[in-house]
């Protein structure tokens, strides 16, 4: 704050206070408090409803003796004890009506329930996509890694910086294009009628479903968030001195025990922020399974929230998974962490 | 000890180095004996980083051939060389202690663990560290980092130990300490040291002999006293220690000596290239080769000069002295107010 204050001034540094706290608040404190709120409740049949619903009938059923001994009042012959009996009945019929009519309200009103349930809510099909979803996200981390880690060397190492900078642009162009438009030319190539299979054909190869098979998502997926792989994988190699490895080279390491004694370990922070980025885009991606797919193949994790929230319009289970999501991507982020021995500082480096 | 490592001889046939149109090193004979303390001193760019790039294998010539012990080196990469190179920023492992560093070269070899940590204990012993030897390279003072990347270098057992101005980066008791540690383990373990460096103080004292080098070119190889007394080139006179250099005409040689005319008067010289009369020359002078005199004395190789400027160096003090339009440095001895001047005098040698 005071360091703050010296380098901005009383009013612009209360001003960037002002936002970043509105900003820690609105967009990222209050969301979530409010998701997992959401995810703790919902909307019960009030305790005891079933010896409600039991007494109404059996209440329904006085209310039929009544009306049936009523009946049998107004053959009464005398017309005093005549309106007199059918008074008491009316009366007893009144207060038997307004009974049931309690009880039904009580009845048909839910109560708001705290519990775990909405978690419990998720059936084995439902369970099946979560595992799946997080299994195809790894491989699509790993295979990004395996792909990434060559050529963010390559151009960290073996270029020289004006080449580095053209390779890393030519990188970054397609990415200006809107992702939805990545992913739709995606779809085209890999289409049952596309011009993949159209050229598998020439070898007399039958058509091969890419899309309907969920093979496309995978494709897509490492095609659309490779960048952030790349990038920091990059940065971290660039950092390396180069000395280091002509060092090990003239000790006598080989290639492989160049990269797995000395370039890796140094590259550590930058595995991890590409691991991460790469694991939760492909976990939380809702664009590229939707389109690659068109409900052909099992769906994604991120639809079935969609479908919770805005189809079943059912936010507390739509919360409760949107949750689940989260804790596993949180707990990939410590794993990772740990695996790689790299603390928060490293990764903010 | 895994027995006695002895130096190897190194052989270059004509090599030379070119980077596109650029002659990094011209066609080079040299041939450096086993066990010698070679040092290679020149300025910056002068291709002496590049020459020892092809001595450990991390380039090949040109043209022409490189020998160690005899054997063509060429198209043998560094981690097959008899050679082991000690970076100029040492290039430590700084993810590795200093153990693990010393015993890298080993674990490459495929030691088992206990044998290499038993050897780089060895090693580490030779050069004082073992209480050191499971710290990180970043935990260690300039000094220490410098004898690990030696006992690192000489884990390997090699023949050659090509130094890149290792001592660079330290203060000058430092680096007259390591000069001397350096020398030391040259003479125990007989291994051709080949030093490269810009500072013509490290060659002088270390070296068995120097080869002076400018522009890709090796311009004097001899005897530290060779190349200060007897310096053969132009460059390696200015470039090793301090000159005084005289425009001049030779009146009349003889005999290794000549008479040589400058607008200062005449001066009797050495005449090592026999020029012949009338020829054109630089004559180079010592500073501390030259003398105060009184107004009467010798009469010969005498100039007339006003004493400008004083500076007490510690050992000796430096004159700056102007003759005509000239500017001339002379050293004189510090004795202790004995060569206090006031602002005039006679110049001689």
């Amino acid at each position: 704050m005071t360091r703050l204050t010296r380098a901005f001034g009383r009013p612009l540094a209360l001003l960037i206070l002002l936002f970043a706290s509105l900003w820690i608040l609105g967009l990222i404190a209050a969301p979530q408090v409010i998701m997992i709120e959401q995810s703790l409740w919902r909307m019960e049949r009030p305790e005891g409803s079933a010896e409600i619903s039991v007494r109404i009938d059996g209440l329904y059923n006085q209310l039929d003796v009544l009306a049936l001994d009523r009946s049998a009042v107004e053959a009464e012959a005398d017309a005093s004890i005549r309106a007199q009996k059918l008074d008491t009945s009316d009366v007893a019929l009144a207060a038997l009506e307004a009974e049931i009519a309690g009880l039904e309200a009580t009845e048909s009103t839910p109560v708001k329930v705290y519990t775990l349930a909405n978690f419990a809510q998720m059936g084995s099909a439902h369970f099946a996509i979560f595992l799946k979803t997080i299994v195809a996200s790894l491989a699509v981390t790993a295979i990004a890694l395996a792909v990434c880690y060559p050529i963010a060397f390559a151009v960290a190492k073996l270029e020289t910086p004006q080449r580095a900078g053209m390779i890393m642009l030519a990188l970054v162009i397609p990415y200006a294009i809107n992702e939805l438009l990545r992913i739709f030319a995606w779809q085209m190539i890999l289409n049952y009628n596309g011009p993949v299979n159209a050229l598998l054909g020439l070898f007399g190869v039958e058509p091969i479903p890419f899309l309907e098979s969920g093979t496309g998502v995978f494709v897509a997926m490492v095609y659309a968030y490779i960048l952030f792989m790349v990038f920091p994988l990059y940065n971290v190699l660039e950092t390396l001195d180069s000395n280091q490895i002509e060092a090990a080279r003239d000790l006598g390491a080989s290639s492989w025990r160049i990269h797995t004694r000395v370039v890796i370990p140094h590259a550590r922070p930058g595995i991890a922020v590409g691991c991460i980025m790469t694991f939760m885009l492909s976990a939380g991606s809702y664009a590229v399974p939707y389109i690659m797919t068109r409900g052909t193949a099992a769906p994604w994790f991120t639809q079935l929230i969609y479908n919770r929230f805005f189809e079943a319009t059912n936010w507390n289970v739509g919360a409760a998974y949107a949750l689940s999501l989260l804790v596993i991507c949180t707990l990939f982020i410590f794993v990772m962490m740990r695996l790689l021995k790299v603390s928060l500082k490293d990764i903010a480096k | 000890m895994t027995g006695q490592t002895t130096g190897m001889e190194i052989e270059l046939r004509r090599s030379e180095v070119r980077f596109g149109s650029f002659q990094a090193v011209q066609p080079t004979d040299l041939r450096i004996a086993p066990g010698e303390f070679f040092s290679i001193l020149g300025p910056s760019g002068c291709g002496k980083t590049t020459l020892l790039r092809l001595l450990s294998g991390f380039l090949d010539p040109t043209a022409g051939d490189v020998l160690i012990g005899g054997k063509s080196m060429v198209g043998t990469g560094p981690s097959d060389r008899p050679t082991a190179l000690i970076f100029q920023n040492l290039a430590l492992f700084p993810l590795m202690s200093v153990l693990e560093n010393v015993a890298f070269g080993l674990e490459m070899r495929g030691w088992s663990k206990v044998r290499r940590r038993a050897r780089a204990m060895e090693l580490l012993e030779t050069v004082a560290l073992t209480e050191q030897a499971g710290k990180l390279p970043a935990q260690l003072s300039g000094g220490q980092k410098q004898r690990v990347a030696i006992a690192r270098a000489l884990a390997v057992e090699p023949a050659v130990l090509l130094l890149d101005e290792p001592l660079s980066a330290l203060d000058l008791k430092l680096r007259q300490h390591m000069r001397a540690e350096l020398k030391q383990i040259q003479a125990r373990t007989g291994i051709t040291f080949v030093y490269i460096t810009h500072d013509q103080g490290e060659a002088l004292t270390m070296s068995d002999r120097i080869a002076v080098m400018n522009h890709g070119r090796i311009v004097q190889i001899g005897t530290p006293d060779e190349v200060y007394d007897h310096p053969d080139a132009a460059f390696s006179a200015t470039f090793v220690g301090e000159m005084n250099v005289f425009d001049g005409k030779v009146a009349a040689g003889a005999d290794g000596f000549a008479r040589i005319d400058t607008r200062l008067g005449q001066f009797r010289a050495t005449n090592p290239k026999r020029l012949a009369d009338g020829a054109t020359t630089l004559m180079f002078v010592r500073p501390e080769r030259m003398r105060l005199l009184d107004a009467a004395g010798v009469a010969e190789n005498r100039l007339a000069a006003v004493v400008q400027r004083r500076d007490l160096e510690g050992a000796y003090s430096t004159l700056t002295l102007q003759a005509q339009d000239q500017v001339l440095t002379v050293h004189l001895q510090h004795l202790g107010g004995a060569d206090q001047l006031a602002g005039g005098g006679d110049a001689g040698f």
